[in-house]
């Protein structure tokens, strides 16, 4: 496993820091060192399917249904047609009053070609427009269900209706996580997305698996922040550890016992460990201001994107950052102006964390994804509407970094962007192109929960080769 | 093993060979293939192009040739794999390398000429006809006698000890046992005075009353009640896309606490929860309502989608799926879009079972585009409430006399007004259309009116239009007077009096249905929509005259805007405001009428009328006051259960692969084919009496539940998958156990307090948890029960301990959750609810929410409140350890046990008292060393020193788990 790990921070190999947060008791090297807990715990790192360059992924959610057409998938035909009335069997407008007639409304941003692939890219993204030719953008991208509950479900665990487990606990419990002083599954998000902590859940995985929730601000993860003065707590672990050793002396199997009594090594460390991912009281200004961070604030989605990075640096396996909560997001039904504060929040952050990561090495083993749960319609009720409603039947993601072809963009919608219709990939097709990217044949990654094998493609998916590298 | 040969042996000698040989293939030879070989090679799976399902398919082979050459073991694949030969079948991770015996059976198979009875085609869902009459779970129990000693349980268990090469520990203490067995019935810790009450009592039956002590108390409900929750995912939110709360659903949880305080036979109890509304367990009202209270395991199902009655066919599947779980342990959700892949369940047996739910009616939570919940059932009311709603009635029906509207005066004024009438103007408000009245009065907007005649402002709706909101203003003005002045504005803050006709500075304004003569629209409206701003007066359901009484707009049916009086014309029903003329003065008229509801059908069209009758507004004001007071009495609080009744009865149409827009052919309700697929004896009702009946007279029914009973006293089931007996499900690693447990079960009349004593009576439960090293490296999982396994406490334990120690726990029993009051609700996807309630009272009572789940109990392995949880985790993770490094609450209950010891000194005292009431023993001299000099050398006052050692020793392992 440890043959995979690349050297990273600054000329320190990534491998010799972790190890060093591991070696050993930070705490009682008498007593702990004789726990002897054999096995690592369900999280020791683990073989994947087959060799992949993958290691990490960061997963970029931007909740409520980005605008394919006003973004990254350009439709100079909608100009044409602007004001023409379409037909279309839209489960939106299904039995809606009001929605009898619709006509189709013009994109309100400008499209230009960007780096030298050429991709083009609204003037909503001037930033991570300058990253195109490392990005692979797919513009075929469809969905299951025209809700947002239900499509940001979908989206993060392949069930569209029923709770099944995250994409992230998926990736750690196949992958295990290189540094057992953090999760391996790290979430950020401000607010609440849809369908709430489903979006994180481990579900019928072991629990291990489950995202732990990073609010931005002062106490980011529960419970770490220590409530009495070091000293002090190192004697009350100490007196706390001596006497789970006369308890344990008294057995010959000592089976969770010791591993309860190691997890509090580990929680020690925690809250030297986590807070430490959080400071980013070591990086320059320089790096600060590119990710557009205000001093001492944790407000933003450039907080969100560094830290995800330094994670990522610390040995986490998987980081989901998450835009914004289930209100005042992307779902721009009274007016599509709104993408401009949402754009803004997010656009120069992720380009800096592009960047970021290919000029330390990282990209190489990270995955970043960025992808909504559904994209939005070319059509209104009235063509000067000035909002556009939820549409499954087409968006854009994009991936970028290990094991994906970059400076392409892939499939088509059709001239308007009402459908996919050149090499569509569905979210199923989507997950399972992850997880060949991290080394796994989704078929495969299967658990067995009540007498059935399930997975995060359910019985569909198959892998988009022409994204690979 | 030996036995095992001879007895086959004899049965060979007994029979002509080819009966052997068929009765061999049935008994030893189908079952093993079955539950072995078919998960890959049979069916639709037929890993490597093989299928072991029939003569064909080995005579056939797979990629690698034929499987079988009968007569020849030499010869054949299949025993080459199965002795891990080149292949290795059954492969390790799937059910591993067949045991010898097992091994033996296929040779001897093969080797006497591989006779195979089985006819391929015969299937119901992943199983032939002939391989499910075999299964072991189907099979009829043996009928057996009470029995009061466990020496069969430790002669089964004793008997594959032996064979295993194991050897039983020998007992636990007497302290480790009583805090075994409270933590087990109970979920809580003993007292200090019970555990020397126990080590004190020599008497032989010592243990057995410490057993009965603990199942006569009401903490056994409250913990054997929290694992039957966790079978049937109980929670108080409905799991929709707003999550919306089940304000009513305690008293189900309730109910399952206390029928299993009662012990209720098991039969019963499971009957109530599917058919209690039609068959309560007696004629009395108490019973009556406990019946249609016990359903509640029905209605909280999960709730799907953003309109739930859209998905409800996913509700419907929540519904089977854990009706099939939790009673038979048999995967029937998954033949929703298919039939069964292994087991003999097919998708006709779904929409058998679905034809029976949705012929029942099932209590609605609400959703966000239907706000108010639906359907409760209304309970019979006993006692004093059965008195206050007498009383309540009889206020309701003298209201009810004096109801305004009498049609004698109607039709008089109707007469009065077709006389009097003018209209000074009129105009179509269109699409957005805003029209200012004085624009269409012309010269009529100054005239002259006299005391009593009457203006009216009616809007009437336009053809092909139902309903629509429309903003009015009605502004009049003596023109000699400037104080004289009369606004509908004026209306907004007064929407709320006891009469639609109201009295402002001597003027009357009245609010009627004008459609066909003044009628007034007598009953109020509160909190419409669920919106508690939105008020108004309406003639039947619709709201006519209405006003957003809040600052802010209000987003119901279209965004109302803030202090603003509407008229909404119903299908049919014209809506009028009238203002009675309070003295004879020349008056101007202003206002508007607006389209309130933008791009929703096409207008409405105003009148300004002008009633030139005084006898005309008399008339109408009395008809107004005779109405007297108009407000009805106070509702009482009925008493409602979140439960079913029974719907509008009818056959389901199978939905193709699932998609309910697909409908197939219906399928009469009945039940699984492979059960005989009786049909319900009553096409009138919903079925779901015999659906009870079948389930609970199946031997799976008394299968699964001795198993879960078995599994919650030992940690892990005879069946290691108690919600799957079917072919994908663990097998039994005692069966005869199993049988033995089943066959009690049954002959207790499927009361599982009698099943307690039995096993704890055993040795095997009584068994120390101090595994040998050689003992757990044998037997990593102790399957085989040489030792009791020890466990760590579930959330619950933790909590309501953590409440023991530091005297917090409030031991009555929950009730309702401070939900906030259902009209206050506007839960949406975008902002659901979402609430933690702080209680002192047990864990089963807190608020279990669907969409986020709690989290200290999502931190320790809590529930699933989604799905069935059949089986708790225990996972040991850092984040627990830093819940006791730096939890708030967790501190604060360290505090105030440390308060509660801190009266007593000096410090000997202290320590002895802390480990009686954590550990319910005293210190060792080292413990005391230990605690001793950690108290001397932490620095702080008394009492931080003590609240550090209440947190070290509440950390500490002995205190988290139970031996």
């Amino acid at each position: 496993m440890s043959h995979r790990i690349q050297p990273h921070i600054n000329g320190i190999n990534r491998r010799s820091m972790l190890r060093s947060s591991l070696a050993g008791s930070l705490l009682l090297p008498g007593i702990t060192e004789c726990l002897a807990v054999d096995d690592a715990g369900p999280l020791a790192a683990k073989e994947t399917h087959f060799p992949a360059k993958a290691k990490n992924v960061i997963f970029l959610f931007m909740t409520g249904g980005v605008s394919h057409i006003d973004t990254f998938d350009p439709k100079p035909a909608l100009h044409r047609d602007h004001g023409k009335e379409i037909k279309a069997d839209h489960p939106e407008i299904k039995d809606r009053p009001g929605y009898e007639r619709i006509y189709l409304k013009r994109p309100q941003w400008e499209f230009s070609p960007h780096g030298e692939c050429g991709t083009e890219v609204s003037t909503l993204f001037p930033h991570v427009a300058s990253c195109v030719d490392d990005l692979a953008v797919i513009r075929s991208m469809h969905t299951s269900h025209s809700n947002h509950y239900n499509a940001t479900l979908g989206m993060h665990t392949g069930s569209f209706a029923f709770s099944r487990p995250s994409i992230g606990s998926w990736v750690t419990y196949g992958m295990g996580t290189v540094n057992q002083n953090l999760p391996g599954f790290v979430v950020i998000a401000p607010q609440q997305t849809y369908a709430g902590t489903q979006v994180y859940s481990n579900d019928f995985l072991p629990a291990v698996n489950q995202g732990t929730l990073v609010v931005p601000g002062a106490d980011p993860v529960a419970n770490v922040k220590p409530r009495i003065p070091p000293k002090k707590q190192r004697q009350e672990l100490l007196a706390l550890q001596e006497l789970n050793k006369l308890h344990l002396d008294t057995r010959e199997h000592k089976g969770t016992l010791s591993a309860r009594m190691k997890s509090f090594e580990i929680a020690y460390g925690m809250q030297q460990a986590v807070p430490d991912a959080f400071d980013f009281s070591k990086e320059t200004k320089a790096t600060l201001a590119s990710y557009a961070i205000q001093s001492d604030s944790t407000m933003g989605f450039g907080w969100q994107c560094l830290a995800a990075r330094r994670l990522i640096e610390r040995g986490v396996r998987f980081v989901e950052l998450i835009d914004t909560g289930s209100s005042g997001n992307w779902d721009a039904h009274g007016d599509m102006m709104t993408h401009v504060a949402l754009s803004k929040n997010v656009d120069q952050p992720i380009a800096a964390l592009i960047k970021d990561l290919k000029q330390r090495g990282m990209l190489e083993d990270t995955l970043v994804v960025w992808t909504t749960e559904f994209g939005r319609t070319p059509f209104n009720n009235t063509a000067d509407a000035k909002g556009r409603e939820h549409h499954p039947w087409a968006f854009t993601s994009w991936l970028a970094g290990a094991g994906v072809k970059s400076g392409i963009t892939y499939g088509e919608t059709d001239e308007h962007g009402l459908r996919a219709e050149v090499d569509k990939v569905h979210v199923h097709d989507f997950h399972a192109t992850v997880l060949h990217l991290l080394g796994f044949d989704h078929e495969k990654l299967t658990y067995r929960h009540a007498g059935r094998d399930y997975r995060l493609t359910d019985v569909e998916g198959s892998v988009v080769k022409g994204i690979l590298s | 093993m030996k036995r095992f040969s001879i007895l086959i042996v004899a049965l060979l000698l007994l029979f002509p060979f080819h009966l052997q040989a068929d009765d061999f293939f049935e008994k030893q030879v189908r079952p093993l293939l079955v539950a072995k070989c078919y998960p890959c090679h049979a069916g639709t799976k037929q890993s490597g192009g093989l299928s072991l399902e029939t003569k064909a398919g080995w005579t056939k082979g797979g990629e690698s040739g034929p499987a079988i050459i009968p007569g020849d073991v030499d010869g054949s694949l299949l025993i080459d794999a199965i002795n891990y030969r080149g292949i290795e079948m059954p492969p390790a991770d799937k059910s591993g390398k067949l045991k010898p015996e097992e091994i033996e059976i296929l040779t001897k198979w093969v080797q006497n000429g591989t006779v195979d009875p089985r006819v391929a085609g015969q299937q119901i869902g992943g199983m032939s006809k002939a391989d499910s009459k075999t299964w072991w779970s189907y099979q009829p129990l043996a009928e057996v006698k009470v029995v009061q000693s466990p020496k069969t349980i430790d002669r089964l268990i004793n008997h594959r000890l032996q064979a295993q090469g194991l050897t039983a520990k020998t007992a636990a203490s007497r302290r480790e046992l009583i805090r075994r067995a409270t933590y087990d019935l109970t979920g809580l810790p003993p007292t200090y005075p019970d555990v020397i009450a126990f080590e004190q009592d020599k008497s032989p039956n010592a243990f057995l009353k410490v057993v009965n002590r603990l199942l006569e108390s009401n903490e056994y409900g409250e913990h054997w009640g929290r694992h039957w929750l966790d079978v049937i995912r109980y929670g108080d939110t409905a799991g929709e896309n707003s999550d919306r709360p089940l304000p009513h659903a305690w008293r189900f949880r309730n109910w399952v606490i206390h029928s299993i305080n009662r012990d209720m036979p098991f039969t019963s109890f499971v009957q109530q929860q599917l058919a209690g509304d039609l068959q309560p367990l007696g004629d009395t009202v108490d019973l009556r309502n406990d019946g249609i209270i016990a359903t509640g395991y029905l209605a909280v199902s999960r709730r799907y989608g953003h309109d739930i009655n859209k998905d409800i066919h996913l509700m419907h599947e929540d519904v089977i799926d854990n009706v099939g779980k939790a009673f038979l342990a048999t995967t029937i959700g998954c033949a929703r879009c298919h039939d069964h892949k292994y087991d003999p369940i097919t998708a006709e047996d779904y929409y058998a079972l679905y034809g029976i739910f949705s012929s029942t009616k099932f209590s609605f939570p609400g959703c966000e585009p239907i706000p108010q919940p639906a359907d409760l059932v209304t309970l019979e009311l006993t006692g004093e409430l059965a008195r206050l709603y007498q009383e309540y009635l009889a206020a309701m029906a003298e209201y009810e006399a004096n109801k305004p509207n009498n049609p004698e005066a109607i039709a008089m004024l109707k007469g009065l007004a077709a006389k009097s009438v003018t209209v000074l103007g009129t105009a179509n408000v269109g699409q957005s259309g805003n029209e200012k009245l004085e624009e269409h009065l012309g010269d009529n907007s100054v005239r002259q009116i006299k005391k009593g005649e009457v203006l009216q402002l009616k809007i009437n709706r336009n053809a092909n239009y139902g309903a629509d909101s429309t903003g009015i203003l009605l502004n009049i003005q003596n023109t000699k007077a400037s104080e004289k002045k009369w606004s509908s504005q004026e209306l907004v803050e007064l929407i709320d009096s006891d009469s639609p006709l109201i009295e402002v500075r001597g003027a009357k304004w009245a609010f009627l249905d004008a459609t066909d003569g003044p009628k007034y629209l007598i009953t109020k409206k509160l909190n419409i929509g669920g919106h508690a701003a939105l008020k108004g007066w309406a003639f039947g359901d619709n709201p006519s005259v209405s006003a957003n009484t809040g600052g802010t707009t209000v987003k119901a049916w279209t965004s109302l805007p803030p202090k603003t009086l509407f008229t909404h014309p119903g299908p049919g029903e014209d809506a009028a405001i009238s203002w009675i003329c309070p003295e004879d003065g020349e008056y101007a008229i202003s206002g508007h009428v607006l389209d309130a509801h933008a791009g929703a059908g096409d207008g409405v069209t105003f009148f300004l009328e002008y009633f030139q009758s005084a006898e005309f507004g008399e008339g109408l004001a009395a008809l107004g006051e005779k109405n007297g007071n108009l407000t009805p009495p106070t509702p009482l609080t009925i008493p409602v259960a979140y439960a079913v009744t029974e719907g509008a009865v009818s056959d389901a149409a199978l939905q193709l692969r699932g998609d309910p827009e697909q409908a197939g052919e219906n399928i009469p309700r009945r039940w699984l084919e492979i059960f005989g697929g009786t049909p319900t004896q009553n096409p009138q009702q919903s079925g779901r009496v015999d659906l009870a009946s079948w389930i609970t007279s199946h031997p799976l029914f008394a299968r699964v539940l001795a198993n879960r009973v078995w599994q919650w006293h030992v940690g892990q089931g005879v069946v290691a998958t108690p919600n799957d007996f079917g072919s994908r499900g663990s097998v039994p690693s005692h069966p005869k156990l199993l049988e033995f447990l089943a066959s009690q079960l049954v002959a207790n009349n499927y009361r599982i307090k009698p099943l307690h004593r039995l096993i704890m009576l055993s040795d095997a439960y009584q068994r120390s948890s101090h595994a040998s090293k050689a003992a757990h490296q044998q037997d990593p999982n102790n399957k085989w029960l040489s030792y009791f396994s020890p466990r760590r406490l579930t959330a619950e334990e933790i909590r309501d301990s953590l409440l023991v120690v530091s005297k917090e726990l409030d031991s009555v029993p929950g009730e309702a959750h401070p939900f906030p009051p259902e009209s206050t609700w506007n839960f949406s996807q975008h902002a659901p609810f979402n609430a933690v309630y702080q209680t002192n009272k047990r864990s089963v009572y807190m608020m279990v929410q669907r969409q986020r789940r709690h989290p200290f109990l999502s931190l320790f392995d809590g529930p699933d409140p989604n799905t069935s949880s059949p089986v708790r985790q225990q996972t040991t993770v850092p984040t627990q350890a830093l819940y006791f490094l730096n939890d708030e609450l967790f501190h604060s209950y360290a505090n105030l046990t440390a308060s509660r010891i801190l009266a007593s000194y000096p410090a000997n005292p202290i320590i002895d008292e802390l480990y009686q009431l954590l550990f319910q023993r005293l210190p060792t001299e080292a413990e005391t060393d230990i605690t001793l000099q950690f108290i001397n050398t932490y620095d702080g006052t008394d009492e931080q020193k003590w609240q550090a050692l209440s947190r070290i020793l509440l950390s500490s392992n002995e205190f988290l788990y139970v031996d």
